[in-house]
């Protein structure tokens, strides 16, 4: 099971997949990440890869189960999904979402 | 290795922004150099035959060959293509400048290979005189670098004259 | 400090436009990101972890407060309403878009300023002294031959695609204050010209620079550098770029024969063409005179007053002011490490606050150092009280320069995508650990200094304790250094064993820590003395096993 994740091009901010739709199909609540069967997901990435006037970077993230990252980049995807781990800025993903952490 | 304007084929362009012919044609090592045409050699080649050649040929260097190899040979070469694999690597601007400026070559200095609008400034301040530039609109690339770059901070192997010289002979006019 | 004149801002200008014709170029797909990055890299845009981040140059570390109060305008307008002052000297925002680079770019213009060369393999921004112009120990003021060096630098067209970036430094005191010796090429001013060093530098193959060549002529300075790009340019390594900075190239020659390929081309360029003449030189260094210093005799009894009244005012004097050469004044330094904070950051707020303090009592002056603090060179010391007083009250009125707390830390897994390990939240947990004033008096001068990578932003080789964090199966692990120091006795580090985990490196710093006070001579031997006399391994096992 994957995740899709990205750069959006005009402000940078980390997004996530979540439906083929641009632009709401792409949400900056890691939470809201569809789950994506693996051979789906390469597809997806596949497809994506080339708009690049919308995104910047894609990437799959694998996960371990529904909710956690493969170990390996665990504390990278968690500061990217979560903001940075010192908190200091109001905007951070997780604060925004009214949560202590996306995931 | 990125190509920005790939997508066009390259075209042959003079410092002066005009758009030439490319009459030259690179001969592979094992070619045999013909009767007539106008021939370019590679840099391994032109060490090896030019001794023994009359007439004059064109030079291929690549980024690593060291342009004073060929100091012997210069007046039998007409043409030197400075090969760039990949526009980041800029050994061929050295080569350009100490081509032109320390060792007194004065025919055509060419930029061949990832030649992109980008670099094309930076190029012809190294003293390169032709550029087969990898874009669509070659001509209002050097009309544009013209018009943006009117003033430069270094002297180098173009007609710039450094700032400090502009400063200067103002201040005693 | 320097003022443009039409053609430093034709120049800026210029490359403005070419940038913001290069960003619509990429917004509207004409470019591909393959072919903008490095476009945008020479901006200094980066694509960090959570957004873009825009790395503005400051010129030696040299800011006036109309400069300062546009960071903070930046900061509040385009950003998250805060900065990141670096290693380098630079200033960074972390939360950039893309398309509002050109209008940044064309407001920091405004103020004579750039993010040009802030990224990417050509010639960087030169750093120096901080305390340049206004320490006692200088011998010739470093900043008109750094403000030199960065026009010769500026979109030089033969350096702009090096092997790898290239980073200058220069002192002109006694006191090496800006490193010179960890840097590709690092210049000493001395009486009889420039000593100069290359081919040191931090990062995977950290080396301490050798000497290459005494007493150049500030008049040649130029063709001379050139010399030494230009061979570097041809002969440094493009195979790796692990192994393509200067110094691969100069320990694979050797000094000598590097010096000797430099001066052979140095005396084939046609030196005349490249040097300033006198004229250039003395223009520049006429931009540079000490300012007109207040003529107000200093109130010695008010001063001892004041710190008898505020111990933590006498506790801010001693740690971070540094003798002045005009004997009423004295240069401050306003840190930016607050306990628990974020080593570097400062606020919109906190900037105008700076900005606001050199305009009324600094001469309009601010200086970034290495060190990742804030100075004002020039104070008249009646006025310490006042300015401690503001300080304070914004939040910036620590008093633990060059102390434990003082950390050099670079921005680590937080933002940098680059990077393997968080460097902040550490930094963190160190300070508060040491937040005791009077406990970090008594240990004194000791400099930590945290990398999140191999990269090397925080300078860990050099710290006298350095961290440095690695990726282990992906979770973070921190290898401690020791006895690192970036002074005139420049040393690189140790690795003294395998990494502790983030909770345990505190906790291994305050056992050193103690060993240190136990086994020192007397207080005047500092940390960094202690450990030349008895060695490393008399600590390691301090950091490796608890007590």
């Amino acid at each position: 099971m994957k995740l899709l994740t990205a750069n959006r091009l005009t402000d940078g901010l980390v997004i996530w997949y979540a439906s083929d739709n641009w632009p709401e199909g792409w949400v900056e609540d890691a939470a809201l990440a569809k789950r994506l069967e693996d051979a789906e997901a390469d597809a997806i990435l596949e497809a994506w890869k080339p708009r690049e006037t919308e995104i910047v970077g894609a990437y799959l993230i694998p996960l371990v189960d529904e909710n956690t990252p493969v170990q390996r980049e665990y504390v990278r995807e968690h500061v990217r999904a979560n903001g940075p781990s010192i908190g200091q800025t109001a905007l951070d993903t997780a604060k925004a979402h009214n949560r202590p952490e996306v995931f | 290795m990125s190509q920005p304007n790939s997508a066009s084929a390259p075209q042959l362009i003079t410092a002066e922004g005009q758009v030439i012919a490319n009459d030259w044609q690179l001969l592979a090592d094992e070619d045999a150099i013909g009767a007539d045409g106008a021939y370019v050699l590679t840099f391994k080649r032109a060490l090896a035959d030019l001794p023994t050649l009359n007439g004059r040929y064109g030079v291929r260097i690549e980024p690593g060959d060291d342009v004073r190899e060929l100091i012997p040979y210069l007046d039998k070469i007409a043409l030197v293509e400075v090969s760039f694999p990949g526009y980041r690597d800029g050994r061929g601007y050295s080569t350009a400048r100490i081509l032109k400026q320390n060792l007194g070559f004065t025919g055509p200095i060419r930029a061949v290979g990832d030649v992109l609008r980008d670099q094309a400034h930076y190029m012809l301040r190294c003293g390169f005189t032709e550029l087969l530039l990898k874009d669509a609109d070659p001509e209002g690339v050097i009309a544009w670098i013209k018009s943006l770059y009117q003033y430069s901070y270094q002297s180098a192997a173009d007609a710039h004259k450094p700032v400090w010289a502009l400063r200067h002979a103002k201040t005693e006019a | 400090m320097y003022v443009y004149d039409h053609y430093d801002h034709a120049i800026v200008k210029q490359r403005n436009a070419e940038f913001s014709d290069q960003v619509r170029r990429r917004l509207s797909g004409e470019i591909t990101e393959d072919q903008f990055k490095p476009l945008r890299l020479m901006n200094g845009v980066y694509l960090q972890l959570h957004a873009y981040m825009l790395r503005v140059a400051v010129p030696y570390g040299v800011l006036s407060s109309r400069q300062v109060r546009k960071f903070a305008h930046i900061a509040r307008t385009y950003d998250r309403g805060f900065g990141h002052f670096t290693t380098r000297q630079n200033i960074q925002f972390n939360w950039i878009k893309l398309a509002e680079v050109p209008a940044i770019l064309d407001e920091l213009a405004e103020v004579e300023m750039h993010a040009i060369q802030t990224s990417g393999n050509c010639i960087r921004n030169t750093t120096t002294d901080q305390f340049a112009g206004a320490a006692k120990d200088e011998i010739d003021d470093p900043r008109p031959w750094a403000e030199l060096i960065r026009q010769w630098s500026t979109f030089h067209p033969e350096y702009a695609f090096l092997p790898r970036k290239f980073k200058i430094a220069i002192t002109g005191a006694t006191e090496d204050r800006a490193a010179v010796r960890v840097h590709d090429i690092g210049l000493q001013l001395t009486e009889r010209g420039f000593d100069v060093y290359a081919g040191g530098g931090l990062g995977r193959t950290p080396a301490v620079a050798p000497l290459i060549k005494s007493g150049l002529p500030g008049e040649k300075l130029l063709s001379y550098l050139e010399a030494c790009l230009r061979v570097y340019n041809r002969y440094g390594r493009r195979d790796n770029s692990y192994k393509a900075r200067i110094k691969i190239l100069v320990a694979a020659l050797g000094a000598e024969e590097y010096a000797r390929q430099v001066e052979a081309e140095w005396n084939a360029l046609d030196q005349d063409a490249i040097d300033a003449p006198y004229a250039e030189i003395a223009r520049i260094k006429s931009f540079f005179p000490a300012p007109a210093y207040k003529a107000e005799a200093f109130d010695q009894a008010a001063f001892d007053r004041a710190k008898a009244a505020d111990s933590r005012f006498a506790r801010w004097v001693r740690n971070n002011t540094l003798a002045h050469r005009n004997d009423d004044h004295i240069s401050l330094t306003i840190s930016l490490k607050p306990i628990g904070g974020v080593p570097g950051d400062a606020s919109d707020a906190q900037m105008d606050v700076m900005a606001d303090l050199a305009d009324d009592y600094a001469y309009g002056e601010l200086r970034v150092s290495h060190e990742q603090n804030i100075i004002l060179p020039h104070v008249h010391r009646n006025d310490l009280y006042t300015i401690y007083q503001k300080l304070d009250a914004a939040g910036l009125g620590e008093a633990n320069v060059a102390q434990i707390t003082d950390m050099i830390a670079c921005p680590g897994l937080d933002y940098c995508s680059l990077a393997n390990a968080r460097s902040i939240p550490l930094a963190q947990d160190i300070s508060r650990r040491f937040e005791d004033a009077q406990l970090s008096d008594t240990i004194g001068e000791l400099k930590i200094k945290i990398s999140g990578c191999i990269n090397a932003c925080g300078h860990h080789h050099v710290g006298h304790i350095g961290i440095l964090g690695v990726d282990k199966q992906g979770v973070e692990f921190y290898q401690i250094l020791l006895g690192g120091r970036a002074d005139e006795k420049a040393a690189l580090g140790a690795i003294t064993g395998k990494g502790l985990s983030a909770e345990d490196v505190p906790a291994a710093i305050e056992r050193v820590v103690k060993l240190y006070l136990e086994l020192r001579t007397d207080p005047s031997e500092r940390f960094i003395d202690t450990l030349g006399r008895l060695g490393r391994d008399t600590f390691k096992e301090a950091l490796h096993e608890p007590a």
